[in-house]
Formats: C-alpha cells, structure tokens, sequence
C-alpha cells in the first residue's frame, strides 16, 4: 500500500528552478534513499517532505492525505538534521522530550518514552548532558532519539552521517538499519554517498538536476542502470566508459571499434542490435570489479599506469589512447607501470549505452 | 621578556588612568571639605561617612536614587520586552521595508539628543506629561530600544537556522520558538543590551534636566544640583556619585555572567 506519494512535485526559487516533476510512491515500512550529487535538489525534496520548504507545484500525501499545504508539526514526520540541530541549552533528556511536552503529553508519558529511547539508543548514561559535552556519535544519537520518541509516520534523514568519521559511519550505519528494522517505519534518507545508499536502502532514487534518472532496488540499479549517469554514480569505484564505433550489425550481433578494444574491435550479442546501424557511437560500460587480469580471451588491450595495493586486492589505473581504464582485482598480480595489460570480462557484464547515454 | 615587561607597564598605565579617577571619587566621599581641598592632596586620612549621613539626611538624594531606579528598571525592562521579538523578526523573517526599518532604527541614534530636547520638551508639555517618570521611561525607550534591537539581532542571527526547523518539527509555534529557543540562546546578548540600557538610563542627564522639576529629579540631576552656589561641597558630590555609581557597578556584574556563558556551542557538529 502507498504510503508516501510525490506528484509531480516541483519548486522553483524565484525563475529557478531546482525541483522540475518528482513522482515516486513509497510503502509503508520502506527505506528509500534518495542518492545524487551535490545540488542535485535531494535535500529540497525532503525538506519539502518535512514541511519546512513550500511546494510550487504538486501534490504530496502522507498516509492517504493530502498534506501539500499542511504545517509541519501536522504532517506527523521527524527529521534527523545533518547538523544535529540539538538544542544546545537543553540537556539530552529535555532534547528529546521536547517534541512531547509541545504535544502537551502526561509527564509520565515523557518519561516514559523518552526512557524507551534513550534505551534503546544506549543513552541512558548521558540523559542529564548537554550537547556539548557528547561526542558526534552521541549527538548523532540524541538526534535520533529525539525523532524516534513521538513515534512519527515517517523519518526523514537528511545527511546523518556525513559529519561522522569514517568508522562511527559505518557503525552508526548498522544502527540505523536496525532501528528501521526494529521500528519498521517509513524512513526516507538523504546522501550523496553511494554507499550509504546501497547498504541502506530497499529502494533508491537517484536524482540529477531535479529530476529522478532511476528509481530501482540497489542491485536493480547496479545490474540495470538506465543511463550512463546512474552507471557512473552507482558503484566504487565509478565504471568505466568507452566510446565505440559501430562497425558492423548481424542480426543479434554487433561490431564495436575502439582501439583499447584487444585487437581493436569486440563482437557483442545483443537484442538491442536492432536499434542501431554501422556508423553510430555505443558507449560500452565495464564495471572495475568484474575486469579480470590474464584472461584466455581478453576484451581490452592496455598499458598500466600505476597499481595501488589495497592489500587484499589492488586497484590497477591503465590507459589506452587517452581513455583510462580502471580494474579491481583480487589479490596482486605481478605487473609494473609500463606493462601491457589485458583484462578480459564476462560477457554478461557488459553493458552498452547509446551516444546519448541512455541502455541500450 | 623585555616586551612582557613593557606590555606589563603598559596594561597598568591604562588601568591607573582608568581608575584613578574612580579612586578619587570614592576616597574624596569618605574625607571631610578641608581633607579633600588640602595641598599637596592628602593621601593618608582618618575616614568620616558624613558625607553619606547628610545625603541620605537630605530626602533629595534617596528620593533620586528611587527616581532613578523607577526609570532605569522600567525603561529597561520595557526595551528588552519590546526589542527582543523586533529582533526575532529581523533575524528571522524576510519583509517589506525590512532595510529601510533597519535604518531607522540606526539613524535615531544618530541625531544629537540636545537637537530634539526642545521639541521633546514642547511635547511632553502639551501632553501634560512634564515631571513625570513615565516621560523619562518613555524618551529613554526611543535610545533603548535602537541598542536591544541591534544587538540582540546579531545574537539571534547567529542561532543555526536548523534549530527553528526542528523545533517546528518538533510542534512548536512561533512564539515558543522564540521563547523556548532564542530567548534562552540569545541571553548573552540580550543581557549586554539590557546592561547598556540600564546604564543609558541610569547615567542620561540632559532629558532629565530638560523634563523634570521637582518631584521625578533623578541622579544625575541631583549630583548636579549641588553646584550651584557659592561653595562646592564636594564631599556630598562625591558621596552621591559614589552611590550613582554602585547600582550600575552591581547590575553590571550580575549579568555579566551570561555574558561570557558559552553561546550555542554543541548545537551543531
């Protein structure tokens, strides 16, 4: 059942416009990630969500209502600020209990939820600290607590990890995936890291310029990328693209040329063959990871940059007239800077673009 | 070393210039008239609070200091209660004519008062209101208010955004956020506009002169009032400065202590 629904949403700041038609419907219990680079509207979108950014244009239900024009504190939705924004004044107790007592809620009733959370976050040592005496993990924490205790129909996170360390990230990562899956709640989450969002999500939508490229589950996204932009973002490290030539069709099979190609040219068996004629531009896309060295019947032909250890697998830069080539492979192959390199890939994995970018 | 030494001397130069005079006043209240006339200036003396017993003998000067604090208190209470949502206005809301209020709230305090006391002085008497304290609390408002505003629009504009949006979340209404949120946060600087109101108010003696008579004189216009004549009982001056002086001095040191409270730290990151 839908339980969140954007239609058509936009906004425009004066002439600009930064939001240009976002539909999307998500369930009740989902975890959806909305994924793109910096200034690519994510963060409006959900501030839209929460209330605290007006609609142009659009509709926006929560829960079967129509909450477009409704104030924020009505719409029932809870937001964890990149910044925290924890009132500093107040102790990690009355951070959280603030949402209660502005509902007018029994005392004991604040206690007793804001005790629940504090449990369940591992706060109870720190109830009577004031933000500044916490360290960003524990503010990270209070400000999710602060969210959880009026139990509302969605949570919104707005980048809640990007102020952490790399360690408490991922830490705080696996907490937040078991406090959605303890809650089952609806939670929507921002980020510009891919990873967050593959590790997180049931669904991501990844947006561009105000507009949604794709919206799909991780793997969906990683197996079936609709365009070389949710190619290129989804994944570490980026994949690569070669701009080819079509030499020949035949039916299901096609030519492509390219001189990085080994013996410049790769024959592909594809149902899109049918789309495109001898002459036109094919952006073949190969994902690092799946590039293997020393293959029986490799695919490209290349000179290695330079090779970076990662100790249990190495990160391999290679280039062949002017396109750089990157491999990850397992282990570490005895290769120098200047070797020739050929990297071989199943066929499977080869996923092709035509000249405008989108699958074939 | 050298420099520390040079630095030192300075640092106390600057002190002694800036107390002494402060010094002066109050040792001059404990001496008697031939003490304080005495040459070379007598440093060494025998203590008399004489001074204090025939001020506060003359009602003149305790009925002041009540006058004074009647003033002082309510012009600055009134100017923080009045200034402070003016400033969460300013900080916070987007408006027409928001720069061009702005200005004004400058500009009055670029006018010279004694340019305006006439008129001042015409309108209060036609308004009947000569004499009275509400005149003082009320001119002093237009000098207090322009001070609260500025300062405390600074404070506020430096509360993260983020706090009144998850506040909002969190269902509090406009006048809770302000309340709950950039009352408490902006304390430091309300109380540094409240301390320059008070000591406006406490020290102004130019509209005091101008809009009282008898019954509302405060101070400053009492400590005055002793020059006329023929001798200067600068005992008693001295005396009743070193009284001006006290409220101010303690008023100062109470509220200093939000001053230097750490502002917002720990809000964000």
């Amino acid at each position: 059942m839908t339980f969140l629904r954007l239609d058509n949403i936009k906004k425009n700041y004066g002439d600009a416009s930064v939001i240009k038609g976002v539909s999307f419907a998500a369930s009740k219990g989902e975890f959806v990630v909305f994924v793109g680079p910096s200034g690519c509207g994510k963060s409006t979108l959900l501030r839209m969500i929460a209330g605290l950014e007006d609609v142009s244009e659009g509709q926006l239900y929560i829960d079967g209502k129509d909450v477009t024009y409704e104030e924020p504190a009505k719409r029932e939705v809870s937001m964890v600020f990149q910044s925290y924004a924890l009132y500093p004044h107040m102790n990690v107790f009355e951070n959280m209990a603030f949402g209660l007592r502005m509902a007018k809620r029994p005392e004991a009733e604040i206690r007793a939820q804001v005790m629940e959370a504090a449990r369940i976050l591992q706060l109870e040592a720190l109830l009577e600290r004031k933000p500044r005496a916490l360290s960003g993990g524990q503010r990270q924490r209070v400000a999710i607590g602060r969210s959880i205790v009026r139990h509302p129909k969605l949570f919104l996170f707005d980048e809640p990890l990007s102020n952490l360390d790399a360690e408490l990230r991922s830490q705080m990562r696996v907490e937040i995936a078991k406090l959605h899956r303890s809650l089952g709640a609806t939670m929507v989450y921002v980020t510009h890291d891919q990873v967050e969002a593959m590790t997180l999500a049931d669904r991501i939508v990844v947006l561009r310029a105000g507009l949604v490229e794709q919206i799909g589950s991780p793997t969906e996204l990683y197996d079936k990328p609709a365009n070389t932009f949710v190619a290129g973002f989804i994944g570490s490290p980026k994949m690569n693209f070669i701009n080819a030539k079509v030499s020949s069709v035949s039916g299901t099979g096609l030519r492509l040329d390219h001189p990085a190609l080994a013996g410049g040219s790769l024959g592909v068996d594809t149902p899109a063959a049918a789309r495109v004629k001898v002459g036109d531009t094919v952006i073949i896309g190969l994902r690092p990871e799946h590039l293997t060295v020393g293959a029986a019947d490799p695919v490209l032909s290349l000179t290695l940059d330079f090779a970076e250890s990662l100790g249990g697998s190495t990160q391999l830069y290679a280039r062949s007239e002017g396109e750089p080539v990157i491999a990850l492979t397992a282990g570490r192959p005895e290769l120098k800077p200047g070797d020739a390199l050929k990297l071989g890939i199943a066929p499977r994995h080869i996923y092709l673009f035509d000249a405008a970018g989108l699958a074939l | 070393m050298r420099g520390k030494i040079l630095h030192a001397i300075g640092l106390a130069a600057i002190v002694v210039f800036t107390l002494f005079p402060f010094v002066w006043m109050v040792m001059a209240s404990f001496k008697t008239q031939s003490d304080i006339l005495a040459s070379p200036p007598v440093w060494f003396f025998t203590p008399t609070l004489q001074n204090y017993v025939d001020i506060f003998a003359d009602t003149k000067v305790s009925g002041a200091i009540v006058n004074s604090l009647i003033v002082a208190t309510l012009s600055t209470l009134l100017s923080v209660v009045l200034g402070t949502p003016a400033a969460f206005a300013l900080a916070r809301y987007d408006f027409r004519g928001k720069s061009d209020l702005w200005f004004w709230f400058i500009s009055n305090r670029m006018t010279s008062p004694i340019v305006l006391a006439l008129p001042v002085y015409l309108l209060a008497m036609y308004a009947n209101l000569l004499d009275t304290h509400l005149v003082l609390i009320l001119i002093y408002l237009t000098f207090n208010i322009p001070i609260v505003v500025w300062i405390v629009t600074d404070q506020f504009k430096s509360i993260p955004p983020d706090l009144e949006q998850a506040a909002r979340l969190d269902g509090a209404d406009q006048f809770t956020i302000f309340r709950k949120i950039y009352l408490p946060l902006g304390a430091p600087g309300i109380a540094v506009s409240a301390i320059f109101s008070f000591i406006f108010s406490w020290n102004e003696l130019l509209y005091a002169l101008v809009l009282t008579r008898r019954n509302v004189q405060t101070a400053p216009v009492v400590a005055t009032s002793f020059m006329s004549g023929y001798e200067l009982p600068w005992g008693k001056i001295m005396a009743t400065g070193t009284v001006i002086v006290l409220p101010v001095t303690i008023f100062a040191l109470i509220v200093s202590r939000h001053m230097v409270r750490g502002l917002t730290m720990g809000a964000t990151k």
